[in-house]
């Protein structure tokens, strides 16, 4: 099944947190070897020692790479923050992004750079058969900002290499995100304070973020399987809208539920890290839709290639254009995620032209309406590597190419998951949390909030446990057939 | 606030309590009965495989392979689901993706290397993660295996499955160039046998074309309409038995299993008459044969969609054995072993008692000898549709030669099946393979190269 992981792996085996393996092994060895003692340099390399077996469990020859680039920052950083504002520092500090970005492309960009130049020039350059290491763009990013910010002289460099390590390493979000920034932890390496109320929020918020994972985007995942990338000459209009609203739910799911744990694992071991996800899909436009979705990656974008660009002062259309070619480019290595980042690109454009100003004059439905169609329009393009069938998609979504507008078969799977597609949309915005904090600022309810907090939550996530390792073991069910044929 | 909260100390208390158990507990299960499989073993701890990640995705596999209460909590996931969808009409339809292992094909010549029979032919393990890899090559004798020439269309059968009234059927996506292709086969071996061997071709639809449920009929295509034209793609002198018809005179009897994908004993009956009156032959009738009752049955469709609908009204399972006197040899390449051809050592477990049928239908050839000497002797070429006919045609045939492209091993028999009819003196070719296969490019792929590769 495709989940948000995969486009960084490219099917790779590694360490994810919804594995029965991680929640019932490396998990709490983690935790019981973390707190039975308070020294905080034993605690500090337990990470960094958990970190890279977690890291190891992929593919063990990536960690040399990982400490390449981190040492090799290392010293950069001590150098740019040493010679900070004259030509010395700045060497160290180009040399730095690049020799990273070097890597990242020779990994992650090479063999598309060669299909295209042999597809172009008619070569037959070989494409170097090697592997991708996991989490490769996340860290290289995380790198890159703590550089900067050293040259900047927004923080100070580390001077110990192992805690730049941890910093990097750090297996809450080596695999995935967020790409936090290192003066955002910098303190808590040394200094953070590991508290019950954040414990308790720690594995409140990874629950959670394992049922988004493990229920809600496995059984969208299963749902959009049955539509998408399959014969597209049966599929009928209101099948590829079902079938993309699923993939839709299923991509918030997994990489928010995703970002949810890594969270929730940071706060269990007394750091804290920013959201990432602010319900994305209640926007009103893809601007707003982008400063709530993945909002580390879009900042990151921000402060270190719009704004140096020139942000909206100097050649605004170029800078955007540049910011969302490479957002989409980072997704994944082809065409397809190109167009889709450069897609945003249009909108935005669009919007700032006009748009907005004609939203502001008609009901919120219609902005709303928009953004959904627009972001699924959007993940098309996301879901298809083959340009020609991502269109032939759109052509069915918007008629044409349609079968039909409906199936038997469509209406089966509808009712079936009729139910789960009304919890996953609720899901996705924040009703919930808006009430209770209404309740609270009501003032009168003091009870209700009591019983709430002290047994509704809890109930809440003790089920939404349960459910997961089910859903879990269930994962691995798959008959084999003695007889078949 | 200073202590943990009751959901905490719940998460900590499970999931070191499952870590624990799991670690505990040494009398792990390696069989899974509700998956009919073997569940994954630990692996084997080397330097090499852990650097490779192999050891570690192994791990992870049997690791949860083995889990604690797997089954129950598998069961319990599709109660789940089954909950969850209390506001659709009680149909569901599950998706299934199936795969081959066909033996491979080696060029005259190079007969003398005997390769390794392919274990468990219907390897349903293809990982789409499995890179081919050092072990795979190692199996493989030093010899080069040869490109094939042309594709033959490596993709996995998807089969759409409809549980409806506590009965499951499979769907049909008619697709028009595996149909094509199924005639070109089939005139192939026409061709190939020449005019001294009569050629027929039957083909069992699946249960969905005869569903009656009228809102849902569009759902599946007709096969009627794909059989019409495979008819015009057909050799005039290949003989269509119209097996279709003759079902659907009678589908309101109990011609299909409900758990599983299969005939039953009546519907093969049914195609067996059809058969011997397209020959001009007079079939017998059933009380002529000897009816063994071997009591419920799980079959694949549950299997598949573990559905409790069909779980609480199983199947029952009958056979029909011939009385005619006659000797059944299953072959292990060319090595004989008596077998009966309603072999009751499968009977035993729920879910495989499809197996009793000539004895699984998994040997690379078997035969059944008659003491009627009338010198007729056929080849059937089937699936595990024809498994049910076979036991039918005993009265009327000298010899049965019965070959499954998924096990017959030219490079264990040392023939191909041109010069397996000729050697044999056999007089007709009958292709018992159900629609699913017919429509499934692959499969019928491994039929062609049962040719042999100088074709």
């Amino acid at each position: 099944m495709w989940t948000f992981l995969n486009m960084e792996t490219r099917g790779g085996i590694f360490l994810v947190f919804s594995s029965l393996f991680f929640l019932c092994i490396f998990l709490p060895i983690c935790l019981g070897l973390y707190y039975i003692n308070k020294n905080r340099t034993y605690r500090n390399w337990l990470l960094i020692i958990t970190s890279l077996i977690f890291y190891a469990w992929g593919e063990p020859v990536w960690i040399s790479i990982l400490l390449l680039s981190t040492g090799f920052s290392y010293f950069s950083a001590l150098l740019a923050e040493k010679y900070r504002g004259n030509v010395k520092g700045k060497i160290a500090l180009i040399a730095s992004i690049a020799g990273n970005l070097l890597i990242l492309g020779f990994f992650k960009y090479s063999g598309f750079l060669i299909d295209n130049i042999n597809g172009l020039i008619g070569t037959s350059i070989k494409v170097p058969e090697v592997g991708l290491p996991i989490g490769i763009s996340f860290y290289t990013f995380k790198i890159i900002s703590y550089i900067v910010d050293v040259y900047k002289g927004e923080t100070e460099a580390q001077k110990s290499p192992f805690k730049l390590l941890l910093y990097v390493s750090l297996f809450h979000q080596l695999m995935a995100g967020p790409i936090t920034r290192y003066k955002d932890i910098s303190e808590a390496i040394d200094n953070r304070v590991e508290t019950y109320q954040d414990f308790n929020y720690g594995v409140s918020r990874f629950i959670i973020g394992l049922g988004k994972k493990v229920i809600l985007a496995g059984t969208a995942g299963k749902i959009t399987d049955i539509f998408m990338g399959t014969d597209y000459t049966r599929l009928p209009l209101l099948g590829a809208w079902f079938g993309i609203l699923m993939f839709a739910l299923q991509l918030y799911f997994d990489f928010s539920g995703y970002s949810d744990m890594a969270l929730g694992l940071g706060s269990m071991f007394g750091f804290k890290y920013k959201e990432n996800f602010d319900y994305p899909y209640i926007s009103k436009s893809a601007g707003e839709f982008w400063r709530r979705w993945h909002i580390s990656l879009g900042s990151f974008f921000r402060d270190y290639v719009y704004i140096p660009l020139g942000g909206n002062r100097k050649f605004r259309i170029r800078n955007l254009f540049i910011v969302w070619g490479l957002t989409g480019l980072w997704h994944g290595a082809d065409w397809n995620f190109i167009i889709w980042g450069l897609y945003y690109f249009v909108l935005l454009v669009i919007e700032k032209a006009f748009l907005l100003k004609l939203f502001e004059k008609l009901p919120a439905i219609i902005s709303r309406l928009y953004l959904w169609v627009a972001v699924l329009v959007g993940w098309v393009f996301f879901y298809h590597n083959d340009i020609g069938q991502a269109f032939r998609f759109l052509g069915i979504m918007f008629g044409p190419g349609a079968n039909g507008i409906s199936s038997p078969e469509l209406s089966i799977h509808f009712w079936n998951n009729a139910v789960f597609l009304i919890i996953a949309l609720i899901g996705c915005t924040p009703v919930f949390s808006r009430i209770f904090k209404r309740l609270k600022e009501e003032g009168s309810k003091g009870k209700l909030i009591w019983f709430i907090e002290t047994y509704g939550k809890p109930a809440f996530n003790i089920a939404v446990l349960v459910l997961s390792v089910i859903f879990l073991v269930g994962q691995s069910f798959s008959p084999f057939m003695y007889f078949k044929f | 606030m200073k202590k943990l909260k009751i959901d905490t100390i719940f998460f900590i208390i499970l999931i070191t309590l499952l870590g624990l158990v799991n670690l505990i507990n040494t009398n792990k299960p390696t069989v899974s009965n509700l998956e009919n499989r073997a569940l994954k073993t630990m692996p084997q701890f080397s330097l090499a495989s852990v650097v490779r990640g192999s050891f570690q995705r192994d791990f992870e596999e049997y690791y949860s392979d083995t889990f604690i209460f797997r089954d129950n909590l598998v069961k319990i996931s599709r109660d789940v689901n089954k909950i969850m969808a209390f506001l659709g009409p009680d149909i569901s339809i599950v998706t299934s993706v199936e795969d081959v292992q066909l033996p491979p094909v080696i060029p005259e010549g190079e007969k003398e290397t005997v390769f390794p029979a392919p274990t468990g032919s219907k390897a349903n393990e293809t990982n789409e993660n499995f890179s081919p890899s050092n072990e795979n090559t190692q199996t493989a004798t030093p010899t080069p295996t040869p490109e094939p020439e042309k594709d033959y269309g490596d993709d996995p059968n998807v089969g759409y499955w409809m549980v409806v009234d506590g009965k499951a059927v499979q769907l049909f996506k008619f697709n028009k160039e595996s149909i094509e292709y199924y005639a070109q086969v089939i005139n192939k071996y026409n061709e190939k046998l020449g005019d001294g061997v009569k050629i027929y071709s039957m083909i069992p639809p699946t249960n969905g074309e005869f569903m009656q449920l009228k809102k849902y009929k569009s759902i599946t295509d007709s096969q009627n309409d794909a059989l019409g034209f495979l008819k015009t793609k057909l050799n005039d002198s290949i003989i269509s038995v119209d097996v279709y018809d003759a079902l659907n005179k009678h589908k309101d009897e109990y011609i299909y299993f409900r758990t599983d994908h299969h005939w039953t004993a009546l519907g093969a009956y049914y195609g067996y008459c059809e058969f011997m009156r397209t020959k001009g032959d007079t079939p017998l009738s059933l009380d002529r044969f000897e009816k063994i009752d071997l009591g419920d049955f799980l079959g694949s469709s549950y299997t598949k969609t573990l559905d409790k609908s069909l779980e609480k009204n199983p199947d029952n399972i009958v056979a029909y054995k011939p009385l005619t006197n006659h000797k059944f040899t299953i072959y292990k390449g060319n090595e004989g072993t008596k077998a009966d051809i309603i072999d009751l050592k499968y009977a035993d477990d729920i879910s495989k008692k499809y197996l009793v049928f000539i004895s699984s239908g998994g040997a690379t050839w078997s035969k059944v000898k008659t003491d009627i000497n009338n010198g007729k002797k056929v080849l059937v070429i089937k699936d595990s549709f024809g498994n049910m006919l076979v036991p039918f045609l005993v009265p009327h045939y000298e010899e049965i030669y019965v070959v499954d492209s998924r096990f017959y091993n030219m490079n264990l028999t040392e023939k191909n099946i041109v010069e397996f009819v000729k050697d044999n003196g056999i007089n007709e070719v009958v292709f018992c393979i159900y629609m699913e296969d017919v429509n499934w490019h692959k499969f019928m792929s491994g039929v062609e190269n049962m040719l042999g590769s100088e074709n």
